[in-house]
């Protein structure tokens, strides 16, 4: 049975890496729902996919701020029309600025919370409510939301929601025989690292492709046999 | 292809507390939410007919769509009586083959209702060995008036399947007759159909107490620690 993945984030990084993964690999997953903000890295790889689809896939690209809930809301309906179901849900898009206490604007907190916890929440409710239920869930967390770092509250917070929802979200749609499972990466060389250690040098870290191979290892045969309320994938 | 009528009797008074039966919560969700979805990953089951009670039929549709149901549900008021109920909701299955099943038992499994699905025989319902002893008894005089072999009883579970036309006129006897069943197997018997039984699971519980309402949400792996 042919298979659909959406990967949130999917413009770079983890969420590119991992597109390019199921671009290329000759499986089951034919339909790819690839969403991020409009952007010139984001246009680049959806070009690159019309040019050269060595397996006929289907791309069906749309651009989004997941800080945005009436959109998400919207766009569900959409990717369930043009797409039929979603079997496969990555959650990956993640944003932070890292930023002090005594600093923080309190709308900069409301906006890591949205894109890093209320959009994955609101795409999993509303493709259910859609009619939607899911083979596998991945969720992408972080290492920094096991552990509270200076000036990075915000993200931590967000993260540390990430893990726990994803608990609560595994043993509810336990009854669908949805996988959940969320995956804490830690470092790995892509822009959202280098605003947060902006001194490294990413070549010395976990590259995003490490990161694309765990989260295609969870979608194989294999990854039935993972069975983890957090992941840690580290280098 | 099988028409399933969920009934949504049989929780003791207790247990609701006021509120429809079917919106009690087991393991941090609606009871009827475990039938319903059970059901609906069973492809020769086409049509769910749900019986609602009054002035609630859009909390249940929204229960139904909430929870992603996509096997197309018909939905009849609730009868006074479960005979009552059944004899409406027949009418509106539209297959010759029906499954009853009650959203009481929310450990049903996907697997229970393809049991029956896949079983040659017409009218079967699961049912259980009995692993003590009955006696039976005159409740009048206290006398213990002889001995029940326990291998030749069973308990009756959900969820059964029938043929249509043999539950209906089964009902329709036992309307003219005056019959009160509880359930449909020992009625389809009684009223000269052949009903076969199969083995069903100990942990397909009816939940009637708030004891089981626990028992339950621990059979589904739900309590949590705070
Ligand atoms: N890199 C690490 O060391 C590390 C460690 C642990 C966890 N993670 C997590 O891994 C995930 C992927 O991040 P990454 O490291 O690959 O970073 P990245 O290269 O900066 O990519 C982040 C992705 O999220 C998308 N995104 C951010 N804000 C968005 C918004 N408002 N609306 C729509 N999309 C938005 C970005 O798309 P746009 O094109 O729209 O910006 C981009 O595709 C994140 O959840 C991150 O927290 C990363």
């Amino acid at each position: 049975m042919p298979k659909s993945i959406l990967i949130t984030g999917a413009s770079k990084g983890i969420g590119a890496a991992t597109a390019e993964r199921f671009f290329y690999a000759d499986n089951d997953i034919t339909d790819l729902i690839l969403l991020a903000r409009e952007s010139e890295e984001f246009e680049k790889l959806i070009g690159r996919f019309a040019d050269d689809n060595p397996h006929g896939k289907r791309v069906f690209p749309h651009f989004i701020d997941l800080a945005d809930r009436a959109r998400i809301v919207g766009l569900m309906r959409d990717v369930m029309a043009e797409a039929g179901k979603v079997d496969i849900l990555i959650n990956n898009a993640g944003y932070t600025a890292p930023c002090a206490l005594q600093q923080i604007s309190f709308a900069d907190f409301e906006r890591t919370m949205g894109v890093n916890v209320y959009a994955p929440f609101t795409i999993v409710q509303e493709l259910l409510h859609c009619g939607n239920t899911f083979e596998l869930i991945v969720n992408i967390a972080s290492t920094a939301g096991m552990s509270g770092r200076p000036g990075w509250l915000t993200y931590g917070a967000s993260k540390a929601a990430v893990i726990n929802m994803s608990e609560a979200i595994k043993e509810e749609l336990s009854i669908y025989g949805t996988r959940v499972v969320c995956i804490s990466p830690g470092r790995c060389a892509t822009d959202l690292r280098r605003k947060l250690a902006p001194d490294e040098d990413p070549s010395t870290i976990m590259q995003p492709e490490h990161v694309a191979s765990v989260i295609d290892m969870l979608a194989s045969d294999v990854g039935h046999l993972v069975d983890s309320q957090n992941f840690v994938v580290r280098r | 292809m099988y028409s399933l009528m969920l009934l949504n009797g049989g929780i003791g008074n207790r247990v609701a507390a006021g509120r429809p039966k079917q919106f009690i919560e087991v393991a941090g969700r609606p009871i009827i939410v475990y039938s319903l979805v059970a059901a609906d990953a069973v492809p020769e089951i086409d049509q769910i007919v749900l019986n609602y009670p009054e002035g609630f039929r859009e909390e249940i549709e929204h229960l139904v769509a909430d929870y992603a149901v996509q096997t197309p549900v018909t939905y009849v008021a609730a009868g006074a009586s479960r005979h009552e109920s059944v004899a409406a909701m027949l009418p509106e299955c539209r297959n010759d083959r029906v499954l009853i099943h009650e959203s009481a038992r929310p450990l049903v499994g996907t697997a229970d209702f393809k049991q029956l699905v896949a079983d040659p025989r017409e009218n079967v319902s699961l049912m259980l060995p009995i692993p003590f002893t009955v006696a039976p008894v005159d409740p009048d005089t206290a006398l213990v008036t002889g001995s029940l072999e326990r291998d030749r009883l069973r308990n009756v579970q959900l969820p059964q399947k029938f043929l249509k036309a043999d539950l209906a006129e089964a009902h329709e006897q036992a309307r003219d007759r005056r019959l009160v069943f509880t359930e449909d197997a020992t009625l389809c018997a009684v009223t000269g159909h052949e009903v076969h039984f199969i083995d069903g699971q100990d942990t397909n519980i009816k939940v009637t107490t708030p004891t089981d309402v626990k028992l339950a949400g621990f059979l589904l792996g739900g309590d949590d620690d705070a």
